[in-house]
């Protein structure tokens, strides 16, 4: 059984974890990667993106669904349960995209800002999971 | 053991950023660590590749992968080591305990790759500090500054009579090369076409002539490149601008395709071209580093109806405590050449030179030469 039934339980799970990461000490991360970065989801079908915002603004990041209507910068194609255990800190990525579990599109150097804060950033959406009542998913999806 | 130190380093401070040469700091070696100051060092294409950001190492980073010089100080549990050795320095420091080392591939050490990845030790830590934050030293190596602490494994002494600026191109472009051609399914009287001769495809030339290869055609669009390709063994120099690369290979294997076709740009079209260039029952083999998340489109009905294979050599399948000896003695014995692939030699203070050139002039290696040494790099040959 795939974590994610349908496109509205990524949204409502994953969506609710990047709207907690806009507030995060890392969120400024998205200035360094210098656009937009999407994520498009297969298994369910569906896609996220974070879409930078002026330094002014209150996060350094919105969440937006759907079909973009900006620039992307950066996209990652994934289905919902490697997205999951990539969160949970359980996909070496390198190794996801030489198997294209992961799909990357656009300047792969970019998202290297955000690499080196990943292991700061996978016990948020485990503390999040358990949060929003689902601490059982952080055992699940094949590690 | 001895304080940090200040060296100057050529930095990469970020993708698409000129090169600073500048004053770091280097931590004293720790266990299991020595402590090189290098007299040689080379220039590959990788380099460049990470300057460009399409082979995504983090920065800030101090670029080179393979060098030469001399131990200064060693850290605890080095036992092969002492100061004052000459040795070469490579960029896979095989950790020996992981399934892929021991199961036979040492090049796909396990820690190696991570700490080649993330830029830090396996504990998290870096030897290398600038403006009082980390800084990633190249795949364990960082070679283009005036010293490096790097870990024992990707040591190797070196005899006396092999010069440093040789013993640099050891650490890479000829494990790589050499031993792609050494540990494929190449036999003696095999066709052999290599795609893209820069540093490490001439080692590949020179591979497939020591392996006993018949006839080797070399195809680039470099001129210069293709005068050293017929230097190091190649029998046929195709230039790809002038004819088209595969009607030329068919032409010269009578419409059959070679034994061995090499890939060593990392380009997904040429590796396309070169599973093409195969024959029937033929392998192709990619060399070349495209970039983490290129993809590459091939004929499947050719594997099974032709039994073509497509297969990968990471660093040559090499070990280099185990294959540099080897290469020294193919070296001596004159069957290897190493001073003909050094074309030109820059300062430390030169290494954005040293860049440019390579990205839009390459042409087989070039060095980084370190003038702090107590010996100056002799050019001397004594191999072919």
């Amino acid at each position: 059984m795939p974590i994610f039934d349908t496109p509205e339980a990524l949204e409502t799970i994953l969506g609710g974890f990047f709207e907690r990461l806009r507030f995060v000490e890392q969120a400024y991360l998205i200035y360094q990667i210098g656009g937009t970065m999407e994520f498009v989801f297969r298994k369910p079908d569906t896609r996220i993106r974070w879409v930078p915002q002026p330094k002014t603004a209150a996060t350094p990041f919105t969440v937006a669904y759907g079909v973009p209507t900006e620039p992307v910068l950066l996209t990652f194609e994934q289905d919902g349960d490697t997205a999951h255990r990539f969160w949970l800190g359980r996909v070496n990525l390198q190794q996801a995209l030489a198997r294209q579990q992961v799909v990357a599109r656009g300047p792969l150097s970019r998202a290297m800002k955000l690499i080196p804060h990943l292991d700061e950033i996978y016990p948020l959406y485990a503390h999040y999971l358990e949060d929003v009542g689902h601490a059982e998913w952080i055992g699940g999806a094949r590690s | 053991m001895s304080a940090s130190r200040l060296i100057r380093a050529a930095i990469l401070p970020d993708y698409d950023q000129p090169i600073e040469v500048t004053t770091v700091t280097l931590d004293a070696p720790q266990h299991g660590e020595v402590l090189v100051r290098l007299v040689a060092a080379g220039v590959c294409h990788s380099d460049g590749h990470v300057v460009t950001g399409h082979l995504p190492l983090p920065t800030p980073i101090v670029l080179g992968h393979e060098g030469a010089g001399v131990v200064e100080e060693v850290g605890m549990g080095v036992t092969h080591l002492r100061p004052g050795d000459r040795v070469m320095v490579s960029w896979i420091p095989a950790c020996g305990h992981c399934w892929w080392c021991v199961n036979g591939q040492p090049e796909l050490c396990e820690q190696a790759n991570t700490s080649a990845v993330s830029g830090e030790r396996p504990d998290g830590s870096t030897r290398l500090h600038w403006h009082n934050a980390p800084l990633y030293p190249f795949s364990s190596a960082g070679t283009w500054a005036e010293a490096a602490v790097v870990p024992a494994t990707s040591v190797v002494p070196i005899p006396d009579h092999l010069p440093y600026a040789e013993a640099a191109l050891l650490g890479c472009a000829v494990q790589t090369g050499v031993g792609a051609a050494l540990r494929s399914p190449l036999r003696p009287g095999d066709t052999v076409a290599v795609i893209g001769c820069g540093g490490v495809g001439l080692n590949i030339i020179q591979g497939a002539r020591i392996r006993g290869a018949s006839t080797i055609l070399a195809v680039d669009p470099a001129a210069e490149n293709r005068e050293l390709a017929l230097i190091m063994g190649a029998h046929h120099a195709i230039n790809p601008a002038q004819e088209d690369a595969l009607t030329a290979v068919l032409d010269l294997t009578d419409d059959r395709g070679v034994d061995v076709a090499f890939e060593a740009v990392g380009q997904p079209e040429l590796i396309a071209l070169a599973f093409a260039a195969a024959r029937r029952g033929g392998t192709a083999i990619a060399v070349g580093v495209p970039t983490p998340n290129a993809t590459v489109s091939v004929n499947a009905f050719a594997f099974a109806s032709q039994e073509k294979t497509l297969t990968g050599s990471w660093f040559g399948g090499s070990y280099a405590p185990r294959d540099v000896p080897r290469l020294i003695a193919l070296w001596e014995r004159q069957q290897l050449q190493l001073t003909s692939l050094i074309r030109r030699q820059y300062s430390l203070d030169a290494a954005g030179e040293a860049l440019y050139q390579l990205l839009h002039h390459p042409a087989g290696r070039n060095l980084i030469t370190l003038h702090s040494s107590p010996v100056p790099p002799d050019i001397s040959e004594k191999g072919a």
